[in-house]
């Protein structure tokens, strides 16, 4: 600090000269404390609960969980979807197999059912073909 | 007196305490409104411009002690918001006077002859035109260095600028002064 100061500035000193009343800074601070306004304040202490402390993550991890559970469904539905649609388009292209990959879906009890209508139309003569040749 | 009794860490938890917070913030106004009225007082030279800006400073500080974090020295806060307060007191004062904001803040010492609050000498008010042909922000650096020998890292601290520039800053503030009185001599 010494080796900064000028020696012209060494002449003048550090007092500026300035002066204040008598007593100013006692009856400033009574004056001042008195004047303060009324600011309503938040408790500081206050601990927030273990729920609040924890309530973004569970926001968070509920929201990822949302998202995963929407894409596994998606991706599932979207591959079965895909699957079966190969499928039918394999078995259809395939002559052959096209008949049995269809009755393959039905049932015993609705063949039977099928079997019973086709017996009692007889006059329908491409069913009784059919029931002959069984 | 409680000046004596001041302890710092003490005062910050009262001061978040809303049941504390007023008997605390009146021990800071009595440990800090000297060291601030000086601090302000050579920025606005006069003494009813001083203590209106001291009284802003403090209510300032009042309504916005809650965003005073405590990672800063209590001392630290108070020192930057009596800076602001004061910059922007002689920016208006400027205003009012139809003065450029740009232009230096002679006109502030122009009545220093005439105050009753004054009992310096033609050598002082010459001290005080020099210093008043600085910047502010260089202004603020000098006072706070020449007249209350802060440290450069507490500076720092205040005014937000690093050691290296306020070193920079104080050293050509001192070649003005010295070329002004060398002048005006």
């Amino acid at each position: 600090m010494k080796q900064e100061e000028s020696e012209i500035l060494k002449g003048i000193g550090k007092n500026p000269g300035f002066k204040v009343p008598d007593n100013y800074f006692e009856d400033f601070n009574k004056r001042m404390a008195a004047a303060l306004p009324e600011v309503e304040r938040r408790p500081a202490n206050v601990v927030p609960s273990t729920w609040v402390k924890i309530r973004p993550y569970f926001y968070m991890a509920a929201t990822v969980a949302g998202i995963w559970c929407m894409l596994t469904v998606f991706t599932n539905l979207n591959s079965t979807t895909m699957n079966q649609i190969n499928e039918v388009a394999e078995q259809m292209g395939n002559g052959n197999n096209a008949d049995e990959f269809i009755m393959s879906g039905t049932s015993d009890y609705d063949l039977l059912n099928y079997e019973d209508s086709v017996a009692m139309d007889a006059e329908t003569p491409q069913l009784q073909s059919v029931t002959n040749n069984e | 007196m409680a000046r004596s009794t001041y302890d710092e860490q003490q005062v910050i938890k009262q001061l978040r305490d809303p049941k504390t917070v007023h008997a605390a913030f009146a021990m800071v106004i009595e440990h800090y409104s000297s060291t601030l009225y000086w601090q302000i007082r050579r920025m606005v030279i006069d003494h009813d411009d001083a203590n209106d800006v001291l009284q802003n400073t403090f209510i300032k500080a009042w309504t916005s002690i809650e965003g005073f974090r405590g990672d800063a020295r209590l001392s630290t806060w108070l020192y930057k918001i009596a800076a602001n307060e004061s910059i922007t007191f002689i920016n208006k004062k400027k205003t009012a006077n139809h003065i450029s904001i740009d232009d230096d803040d002679s006109f502030l010492v122009n009545q220093l002859e005439s105050d009753e609050w004054f009992d310096g000498d033609e050598v002082q008010i010459k001290l005080q035109r020099a210093i008043a042909t600085l910047p502010d922000k260089q202004r603020l650096v000098f006072n706070m260095r020449y007249y209350d020998e802060m440290k450069y890292e507490d500076i720092s601290e205040v005014l937000g600028t690093s050691v290296g520039a306020l070193k920079a800053s104080y050293h050509h503030a001192l070649k003005k002064i010295e070329s002004f009185l060398q002048d005006n001599d």
